[in-house]
Parts: C-alpha cells; sequence; structure tokens
C-alpha cells in the first residue's frame, strides 16, 4: 500500500518540481535581460517587472496541482492514507501534463519575455504587445493545468 | 459600431492673424494638421526657427529636473500628486514673470557648486598622497636641494632595501624609511651632488620612484610646517568647502518657491514651440497662408465658432475624404463601452471602413475577466481602489480610461465571482449556480458554449463587414455558410435528428460553391471543399476557451491553499493570530495580482487572436490633433 502513497507523493513533487524548474528559468532569462536595461533606464523598473513576473506562473500552476494531490489522498488530515498501486499511478500521470507543459513553456515564455524586455527598451508605449506575445507560450501551461484537474478530479479513490 | 465621421479641412487666412489663428486651433485641439499640396497653388512653405526657445526650454528643463532631485516625496504623495492647473487664455501672462533671473541664479549656483566639489576631490587627492608621509620630521619646505646636496623623497618596492642598504654604505647616500606599508616604503634621501649621475642611476636600477610636493601643497606650508601641519590645513579647507556646499544646497532649496512658476513657464514655452513648428505644414504667400487637416464632422460647428473672431481674414471650406486619402481613424462609444477602447488600441485601430470592434468586444471581455478571477472579494478591493484613486488623484486621459476599466471588470469578478467562486477564498453556496471544483465539466462546457458564441458573433460581423463593403454574394453564403453550418452541425451531433443533418449541409454547400473566386468550375468546387477544412480551426478556437475554466480554477484553488495555511498557522500557540493575518493578507494580495494579470492577459487574447481573426482589419492611424501639450501642467 505504501508504493500506492509513494506514487501519488512523487507525482505531486513533479509537477511542483518540474513547473519551479520551468518558471525559474524563465524568470531567470527575463530577468537578466531586464536588469541589463535598467543599467540604461532604471525608471522602468515598474514596467519590466510585469513581463519578468509572466514566466513565473507554471510555478503556481505546478504548486497548485501539488496541492491539489495533498488534498486528493489527504495528507493534511493526519491519518496515513490508504492507497492501492494504481490509484498511485492514476494520479502520478494526471499530474504529468501539468509538469512537463510547465517545464518547457516556462523556458520558452522566459526567452518570449526576454525578448519583450528589449522591445519594451526602444518602444516603451508598447508594453502590452511582449505581454501578449507570452500569453500565447503560456495557454500550453494553462491547457496542461486544465487537464491535471480533470485527471484528478476524475480519479475515484 | 462604426468610426467617427471625418472630414478635410482647408482654411485661407491673412497672414497678419497668422500666430493668433495657429493659437485659436492650438487652444481647440479639433483638428490635425496635414501637409498641404501647397505647390499646386504656387505656395512655399518655410522653415520655422526655434533655436532661442529650444534653448530656454532646456534650461528650463534642467532648472525643473534639478528641484525635482532636490525635492523629498513618500510614495504615496507622489502617486497622489497633481498637476497645477492653468487657464489657456491666461497663459501669455505667465511669461511676464522674470523666470530668466532664477534660471540664471540657479545656473550660477550649480556651477559654483560643481567647482567647489571638483576642488574638494583635488584636495581630498593631495591629502591621500600626503598621508603616508606624515611622520617626516623635516618642515616641507626645507626639501630643497642644497648646493652641495641633494634632498628628495620618493617610494621603492620593499623587496629592494637590503640593495638600498649595501649601496648606502659603499657610497656617498643616506636616508631615513618614513613609512613603509606591506609593498612598498616611502623615504627621504640624501645624497653629494658630485656623484649624481651615478647615483641616479643606482637608485634607478632599485625601481626608485621620486615624489615633489604639488604647488598648492607647497604654497599652504609655511616656513616652519610640517606634512602633519599642512595636512590639518587641508582637512580645514576640505570642511570650509563642504560647508560653502551645503550653503549652496540652501540657496538652491529656497529657489524651489519658483518651481511652479517656471512650471507653468516650461509648459507655455513648449507649446509656443510646438505652434512655431506647426508653420512649416502652412503653404505660403507674402500676403496669406493656406493650411489642410482633419477634423471630425461633429466638430466643425464648434471650429466655426473658435474661428469667428477671424471671420473677416479667413475662409474655412470643408469636404469628405477622397478614395485615396487616409484619415485618421476614432473611435467613438457610448459611454459604457468607452473604457473597452483600452482594449482594442492596445491591438490597432482600425482601417478606414473597417468596423470598430470595441463594442462587441465589451460584453465578453466583461465577462471572461469575471470568470478568470472568479473571487468576488478581489474584485470589490480592485473596484473600490481603482475608485478611490479616480476620485482623490484625478488622473486624465489614457490612465482614467484604464481604471475606469478596472472599475467596471472589478464590478464583474464581484458578480461572476459569488456565482462560481467564492469570497476571498470561501464559497457562498447558496448564491452559486455551479461550483467549479464540484463539477469542473458542467464548467467547460459553459466555457466552451461562451467561446462558441463568441466565434459565431465574430463571423456574423464579417457578414456585416462583407456586405458593407459590397461582396455581397460571397459574404451570404460563405459567412452566411458558417452561420448555418457551426449551429447547426454542433445540434446535429447533440441531438441526431436529420433537420439539423440537413441545414449543416445547406451551409456547407454555400461555402463549396462560393470560397473561391476561381471562374473554372472545377478549380471552384475543390477550392471550395478545401476552405471547408477552416471547420479544424473553428474547432481550435472554441477550444482555446477552455482556458477559462483553468484560470477561474487556479484563483479559486489559491485562494483556498492561502486560507488553509491560515489555519494551520492558527495553531501555532502566541503568535498563530499574527501569522495567520500575515498569510492572509499577503497570501490574497499575491493572488489577486497574479489572477488579475492572467485575467487581463488571457481574456485580451482571446479577443486578439480568436475574435479578431474573424473580421478585424486593423492598420489605421491615430488622431493626433495640434493642441496644447502639456509636461507639469494641466491646461484647462
Amino acid at each position: 500500500m505504501a508504493l500506492g502513497l509513494t506514487l501519488a507523493v512523487l507525482g505531486g513533487a513533479l509537477a511542483c518540481i518540474l513547473g519551479g524548474i520551468g518558471s525559474a528559468i524563465g524568470v531567470g532569462l527575463a530577468g537578466q535581460a531586464s536588469s541589463g536595461v535598467m543599467s540604461e533606464d532604471p525608471e522602468k523598473f515598474g514596467s519590466l517587472l510585469l513581463l519578468v513576473a509572466l514566466p513565473g506562473t507554471q510555478g503556481i500552476y505546478g504548486f497548485l496541482s501539488a496541492f491539489l494531490v495533498i488534498l486528493k489522498i489527504g495528507l493534511t488530515t493526519g491519518v496515513i492514507p490508504k492507497l492501492t498501486v494504481f490509484n498511485g499511478w492514476q494520479i502520478l500521470v494526471a499530474c504529468l501534463p501539468v509538469a512537463f507543459a510547465g517545464l518547457v513553456s516556462g523556458i520558452h515564455q522566459g526567452k518570449v519575455c526576454a525578448s519583450g524586455v528589449y522591445m519594451v527598451a526602444k518602444q516603451p508605449k508598447d508594453l502590452m504587445k511582449p505581454v501578449i506575445m507570452a500569453a500565447l507560450v503560456e495557454t500550453y501551461a494553462v491547457l496542461g493545468l486544465l487537464i491535471t484537474i480533470l485527471l484528478l478530479n476524475g480519479i475515484k479513490l | 459600431m462604426a468610426l467617427a465621421e471625418v472630414k478635410r479641412v482647408q482654411i485661407v487666412a491673412h497672414s497678419d492673424v497668422k500666430m493668433e489663428l495657429l493659437s485659436s486651433l492650438q487652444e481647440s485641439g479639433l483638428i490635425q494638421l496635414e501637409e498641404a499640396n501647397f505647390e499646386d497653388f504656387g505656395l512655399v512653405s518655410t522653415s520655422p526657427e526655434d533655436s532661442q526657445l529650444e534653448y530656454t526650454l532646456h534650461r528650463l528643463k534642467h532648472a525643473l529636473d534639478y528641484f525635482s532631485r532636490e525635492e523629498e516625496k513618500g510614495f504615496l504623495k507622489k502617486l497622489f500628486a497633481q498637476k497645477p492647473a492653468l487657464e489657456r487664455q491666461k497663459r501669455k501672462e505667465v511669461l511676464e514673470y522674470d523666470y530668466q533671473s532664477v534660471l540664471d541664479d540657479l545656473e550660477k549656483l550649480e556651477a559654483e557648486k560643481s567647482e567647489l566639489l571638483s576642488e574638494i576631490k583635488f584636495l581630498e587627492r593631495e591629502r591621500d598622497f600626503l598621508s603616508p608621509l606624515k611622520e617626516l620630521r623635516l618642515p616641507v619646505s626645507s626639501v630643497e636641494p642644497t648646493d652641495l646636496t641633494e634632498i628628495m623623497l620618493g617610494s621603492m618596492p620593499l623587496s629592494q632595501f637590503e640593495d638600498l642598504q649595501k649601496l648606502a654604505e659603499e657610497e656617498a647616500i643616506w636616508f631615513e624609511v618614513i613609512h613603509q606599508d606591506k609593498r612598498q616604503m616611502h623615504l627621504l634621501v640624501f645624497y653629494l651632488k658630485r656623484e649624481q649621475e651615478q647615483l641616479e642611476q643606482s637608485l634607478k636600477e632599485l625601481n626608485f620612484s621620486r615624489f615633489y610636493f604639488t604647488e598648492p601643497i607647497m604654497s599652504m606650508a609655511q616656513v616652519k610646517d610640517r606634512v602633519e601641519n599642512v595636512m590639518e590645513k587641508i582637512h580645514k579647507e576640505i570642511e570650509e568647502r563642504i560647508k560653502n556646499v551645503e550653503a549652496l544646497n540652501r540657496a538652491g532649496r529656497r529657489l524651489a518657491v519658483h518651481r511652479e512658476k517656471l512650471m507653468l513657464v516650461h509648459d507655455v514655452l513648449l507649446n509656443e514651440r510646438e505652434k512655431i513648428l506647426s508653420t512649416r505644414l502652412l503653404g505660403e504667400t507674402e500676403r496669406i497662408f493656406y493650411l489642410e487637416g482633419w477634423i471630425r464632422s461633429f466638430d466643425i460647428q464648434r471650429l466655426k465658432k473658435k474661428l469667428k473672431p477671424f471671420s473677416d481674414e479667413s475662409q474655412l471650406y470643408f469636404r469628405p475624404p477622397l478614395p485615396e486619402e487616409n484619415p485618421p481613424s476614432i473611435l467613438e462609444n457610448p459611454k459604457p463601452s468607452k473604457p473597452f477602447e483600452v482594449v482594442t488600441k492596445l491591438y490597432g485601430l482600425p482601417q478606414r471602413g473597417s468596423l470598430d470592434p470595441t463594442l462587441p468586444l465589451a460584453p465578453f471581455f466583461f465577462l471572461f475577466v469575471g470568470i478568470c478571477v472568479s473571487e468576488a472579494g478581489y474584485g470589490l478591493v480592485v473596484t473600490l481602489l481603482s475608485l478611490l484613486y479616480i476620485k482623490f488623484a484625478k488622473p486624465k486621459g489614457g490612465l482614467l480610461l484604464f481604471l475606469k476599466l478596472l472599475t467596471l471588470l472589478g464590478i464583474s469578478t464581484v458578480i461572476l465571482g459569488t456565482l462560481v467562486g467564492g469570497w476571498f477564498g470561501f464559497p457562498i453556496r447558496k448564491l452559486m449556480i455551479l461550483d467549479p471544483l464540484l463539477d469542473p465539466l458542467s464548467f467547460l462546457i459553459l466555457a466552451l458554449a461562451l467561446g462558441f458564441i463568441q466565434v459565431w458573433f465574430g463571423t456574423f460581423l464579417k457578414l456585416i463587414d462583407g456586405i458593407k463593403n459590397k461582396i455581397i454574394l460571397q459574404s451570404i453564403f460563405v459567412q452566411g455558410g458558417w452561420l448555418l453550418l457551426l449551429p447547426s452541425l454542433v445540434l446535429y451531433l447533440l441531438t441526431k435528428q436529420f433537420l439539423w443533418g440537413i441545414l449543416s449541409l445547406v451551409g456547407a454547400a454555400g461555402i463549396v460553391f462560393f470560397a473561391s473566386p476561381s471562374r473554372n468550375p472545377l478549380a471552384r468546387f475543390f477550392g471550395g471543399l478545401y476552405s471547408l477544412y477552416d471547420i479544424s480551426r473553428y474547432l481550435a478556437d472554441v477550444l482555446s476557451y477552455s482556458r477559462l475554466l483553468a484560470l477561474g480554477l487556479a484563483t479559486s484553488v489559491i485562494a483556498m491553499v492561502v486560507n488553509t495555511l491560515c489555519q494551520t498557522a492558527l495553531g501555532i500557540p502566541w503568535v498563530g493570530w499574527l501569522l495567520a493575518t500575515l498569510i492572509f493578507l499577503g497570501g490574497h494580495l499575491f493572488n489577486l495580482a497574479i489572477s488579475y494579470l492572467g485575467g487581463f492577459v488571457h481574456s485580451m487574447r482571446l479577443q486578439f487572436v480568436e475574435f479578431f481573426s474573424k473580421f478585424f482589419r486593423s492598420g489605421g492611424k491615430p488622431f493626433q490633433p495640434f493642441e496644447m501639450e502639456s509636461k507639469f501642467v494641466e491646461f484647462i
């Protein structure tokens, strides 16, 4: 029985870890670019922060999914939950969409945001355009989250 | 939904009233000036001269920058700061104020200050140079060669010490170490002048480098002054200068009383310059000048009234834009949907002859942001904050429009949050129509249904646009075909009723026979058949609206997580309540920020990618009227 629980926890952990890695790399890329721009023009901090923060959502989606797993298997209740090995596998697999979509889209969104930062450096008025471009990438993280939520919701323990 | 009607205005007037008439036009801000095709009428254009004004403006800007650097202001004060107001008609009076002398004073003061600062820097360098020589026991003035001996100061790497000692034993040279640190030593050296050549060579081989006291130091040192005394003097000089700098700073702050007046002068002169620069668009002869521009038809009466004082010297003409001309696009919307122009402008203004998408997108955008955030508490916070800011900071223009949009979106969030979300993570089940956490599938269907409606509506708008632009037959059969095909196909798949099947085939037939412009019947048929493949695009568009569910769920779940963490924190003895309060405030604030960002951006994307792609043609030019520009001042 313990194997089932381990697998479920692994699923939640993967969602959080991979989403977190994606976001960390993405925010890192955008952050480096914006520091470069700010060294010339410190006034832009506010508008650049938006672009730097944008690739951070994948990490949040991963965290969110991990938390849903915790609630689903009842880790907060204080009673060790009983899961079959099948249940464990189901939860693990249900976590994969948000984990991998988050990992890859976070990195690429970071790249889009970094080039958006350079664009804002030259065209400060067009701040929202790169934001929309970044949102196009984020779509796939959102879809991953959606499927993970629906799958987790559908698993009957 | 249509754009505002725009007319070309042409004005001919006598040269005597040129500047006054331009002033009136600038005050009214009704016309966008265009370059007149004066060559047809044998007119010439002049290149205006503004270098003097430009220089004064530069000085004013510099002074204002100085004041804003000196001024200390809290963040909140800055946020709610309002520009001073100035009546348009009274702007000439502002220039009577003697701003030149204030500028002169300030510039003199800054020049003095920068000189003092550079002197301080020099003195500090001298002090640093002297500090290793502090223990020299000779007075500064006596470090001078005599008839027979050379006396000098210098430094040498520490590693050469033994060689130097050897040299001193063998030759007529004497030295004393004044100071030594990790790498080098400072020396006082005496030798006999008759062996100068040879000794200089030896010292050079030992990497000896000689010091000289600089002119200011020598003049500062009196006969018996040692290095220590000179350093004290330098220190005093520095202190004195620092005091002077502070005095100058105080004087600068006293000058700040003129700041507001300088702001007025700056903006008045800025507009003077704009006016002078605008004359390059005019066509002129010796006696008359001629200008052209764009004006909203709605404003024609106002312009006539404004130019009444010049009715004897001028003549106005209006005509509709020619087909080859590209007049600016002006959005015109009723009050409730006006704030949504923010979304349209972000994408781009409509081309001439295209629909203004603001009104069509408004209800959808309103609804979508509400669903994406779906947290009534956050909506309330955002609405209240926006209203407070509008009331107290009195923003203008684009910012005001954006805040109004935020207010509306906040209201939408309160409504939808109550219906499908909660209040700060606590759902009120009695008021809810659907709980996305318990029944995500129904919510997904709702989101897709909304998407279907918007996509269908977008196609409908394309039909209208096509009919307006006289592509009637194709529009009715192709767009109309889609409008029939899409709903009946969905209904057929759901109910399997024969009638819906027939209707979808009728719609599809319209598309197949009219989608391709080709005259060859076979090419036309297969081209049309191929365009039926667009159905996959419609499917993808509708599925894209599933993000409404995901974003809505994300907000609710994070809000719940915050509350769960609060509950856990409450269990900690003594400080539990404090921690719980902090987590509650911080957590919900964070969630508010990311949900609104996500809600805004993704709802916008749904408009741009899924909705606009159906019917909207952007690429219009914005209307940029010749008007009073304000940088520091509000013209009333």
